[in-house]
């Protein structure tokens, strides 16, 4: 307020600026390309939400509460029970979260902290790489090395039962941690390389080692990063679909062993889609079934990217 | 102090240093391992040059994807070896290292000969068709399928990503308008990859009548790209330093052109770095194209350039043949394409991480200018 008449002046004093203060048509024209293409991010955002509720919103008034109450999955005899998908995608993603995630942030800590120097460059290349390999790849190498193993450990269990073998919960928890884990480690290696070297130093002037200053420092300090990267991995895990297609088996039933074969929301999808013609009652009910998958896992990282925004500021 | 009082915390404290390192060693090794089966497991059948000419399947265009495809290999072969073997042959040589012409004549030379004469000698499982039932079937169509795909889905991320990016960064004036692009694409960067999926079954397959096509993969894939696109290039683009956009403004640029000659060269490096990150992610995806570009291929217009015509890529046909499909040979058609799509999904990576490191050192036009 009290600096405008000032400002005002100066710009009466002041030459008229040329290049910069003229509207130009070209400026013009490019910042309005700019914005569009802006206002089609928006937009695409909106209007793939907008199309998933419309037809997903149909199917939850079909199917009705039993979507995510009923036991029964049986979309041709019109029985919509959610129940076995929610409960699969859920088990094995938190079975893939526990025995991933702790190795992967476990390695993360010993590269940055006590590894020799040159190792944190190849783990880095090395996970990005293993990041970026198609999860169908992953997919058709448990098929092919872990599903054999799975199946005697559980003939040794289950031996009598002929619906328990290599393809179900477990198989696929032991999968999808062989994917997360990569997404972990990388996510967690940048969460410890963002604690200020001070730390470090002042940890090492106290007379702490390396593996005190590692685990009572580095770890505490970076505690938030490393929980958003689990969750990450979590979600990653929840969403994953055609390796899990592969080797979970697809019975449409809750598991009742570990070695039983189930599904999850997400293969469920990808095989009934191909049943179903669109437009029909089947097919709006697997959009229902994705906007609680996409509610559930844009729930995981907003909120993880939310509080991380928090967590830096 | 406490460990001269207690010697034997020490041990124990050694014996954590090493089991942490063996998980993390575990950890690499494991994966190190895995990326060197697939290529093992897989590889012969992506060198096994064949002495007779591969007959052709009557496709239309086959000749011309046999071409092109023998170009592109021994292209980059000599390519690859010309920049290893550069240092050394400098140090004998020293004019060899500013001779880049030279060195791009050559390959152009090897391109276009080994086009000409090993079009038909390629190894016949990398230009033959898929066959369900029999084997020795290959997976020509589905390689040139990936990279069309890819050309496809960038031309469409390319110019948005990059206009959406430059908004962000640059351009924005409203608040509002940023808060809101920044959600959406972080909502965009959050789905689940079936989602992208069955919205591109709708809109693409049903509501515009397209049919499982190509169109619909590459829309989707670009939608799917787009919030890793528009994260990097601004990235780069912010990283930019203020002072040599102030210099171009200072002798009288226009923001525009500012932007164009000063900002986006210099950002360059992460620009591209981006766009190949993406092009690495339409060869591994799968789930969104099953639903969108189908998983057939047709043996009349396998290689054809339509983009309304369905077709499925190289991890489309993995997941189909190891879980459904009907040859005899499937393990080793697995194998094969499993190799194929990480040769390729490497190449892209280490082409990524090698074009970011020339992030923020100078081009070629500044080191002429300074010598």
């Amino acid at each position: 307020m009290v600096s405008q008449p000032i400002e005002a002046l100066l710009v009466l004093r002041r030459p008229r600026p040329i290049a910069v203060r003229r509207l130009r048509p070209g400026d013009v024209a490019f910042r309005g390309l700019a914005w569009l293409c802006g206002i089609f991010a928006i937009g695409a955002a909106l209007f793939l939400l907008a199309f998933l509720a419309h037809a997903g919103i149909r199917g939850l008034i079909h199917a009705g509460p039993q979507l995510l109450t009923g036991l029964r999955w049986k979309p041709e005899a019109g029985a919509f029970g959610g129940v076995p998908l929610l409960v699969g995608t859920v088990t094995s993603a938190l079975g893939a979260t526990v025995l991933g995630a702790l190795p992967a942030t476990l390695a993360a800590v010993w590269v940055t902290e006590l590894a020799p120097k040159g190792a944190q460059k190849l783990f880095r290349r090395a996970m990005e790489i293993a990041t970026a390999l198609p999860s169908v790849v992953y997919g058709w190498l448990a098929l092919e090395h872990l599903v054999p193993e799975v199946d005697g450990v559980a003939k040794l269990f289950f031996a009598m039962r002929p619906d328990v073998g290599g393809e179900g919960l477990l198989t696929s928890a032991i999968l999808l941690a062989v994917m997360i884990a990569p997404t972990v480690t990388l996510l967690s290696l940048d969460a410890i390389g963002r604690v200020p070297p001070a730390m470090r130093e002042a940890s090492a002037a106290l007379g702490a080692t390396k593996l005190q200053t590692a685990f009572r420092v580095i770890v505490p300090h970076a505690k938030s990063g490393l929980v958003i990267a689990t969750f990450f991995g979590f979600a990653r895990a929840a969403g994953e679909t055609m390796a899990v297609q592969m080797v979970i088996g697809g019975a449409r039933q809750l598991p009742e062993t570990l070695f039983s074969p189930t599904t999850t929301i997400s293969t469920q999808i990808v095989m009934d889609m191909q049943n179903a013609r669109p437009g029909t009652p089947e097919s709006d009910v697997l959009y229902a079934m994705a906007l609680v998958l996409l509610v559930f896992s844009s729930a995981v990282v907003l909120t993880t990217k939310a509080v991380a925004r928090r967590g830096i500021a | 102090m406490t460990a001269l009082r207690k010697p034997g915390r020490r041990g124990i404290e050694r014996l954590l240093v090493v089991a942490l390192a063996a998980v993390a060693l575990a950890l690499l090794s494991g994966y190190l391992v895995t990326l060197l089966h697939l290529v093992l497991r897989g590889g012969k059948h992506l060198v096994a040059f064949s002495p007779d000419p591969v007959p052709l399947a009557g496709s239309e265009g086959e000749r011309g994807m046999r071409m092109a495809l023998a170009a592109m290999i021994f292209a980059a072969l000599t390519w690859a070896s010309l920049s290893l073997t550069r240092p050394l042959v400098a140090r004998f040589a020293p004019a060899w290292e500013s001779m880049s012409r030279v060195r791009l004549a050559i390959v152009a030379l090897v391109a276009l000969a080994s086009a000409l004469t090993l079009s038909d000698h390629l190894p016949p499982f990398l230009i033959s068709l898929p066959s369900e039932t029999q084997a020795g079937g290959g997976i020509g169509p589905q390689l040139f399928n990936t990279v069309y795909l890819a050309v496809l889905s960038t031309v469409v991320t390319f110019p948005i990503g990059l206009g959406t990016a430059i908004y962000l960064a640059r351009l924005s004036r409203s608040r509002w308008l940023l808060r809101s692009a920044r959600v959406a694409l972080d909502t965009l960067a959050s789905l689940p990859s079936i989602v992208y999926g069955l919205f591109g079954f709708l809109v693409f397959v049903v509501k515009m009548q397209a049919g499982y096509s190509l169109f619909a993969g590459a829309c989707v894939l670009a939608l799917l790209n787009l919030p890793l696109v528009v994260g990097i290039v601004e990235e780069s683009l912010r990283n930019v330093p203020r002072e040599i956009e102030e210099a171009s403004h200072a002798l009288g640029a226009t923001r525009t052109q500012t932007i164009l000659r000063v900002t986006l060269p210099y950002a360059w490096p992460g620009i591209v770095s981006a766009m190949v990150l993406s092009v690495g992610r339409v060869f591994a995806e799968s789930a969104p194209l099953i639903m969108t570009a189908g998983t057939t291929i047709a043996r009349a217009n396998a290689y054809s350039l339509d983009p309304m015509r369905g077709g499925e890529t190289l991890a489309v046909h993995l997941w189909y043949v190891g879980s459904a499909g009907l040859a005899p040979d499937r393990a080793e058609i697995s194998a094969g394409t499993a190799a194929a799509l990480v040769v390729l999904v490497l190449l892209t990576n280490l082409l990524a991480a090698r074009i970011a490191e020339k992030r923020g050192k100078p081009g070629k036009r500044l080191r002429a200018a300074v010598r």
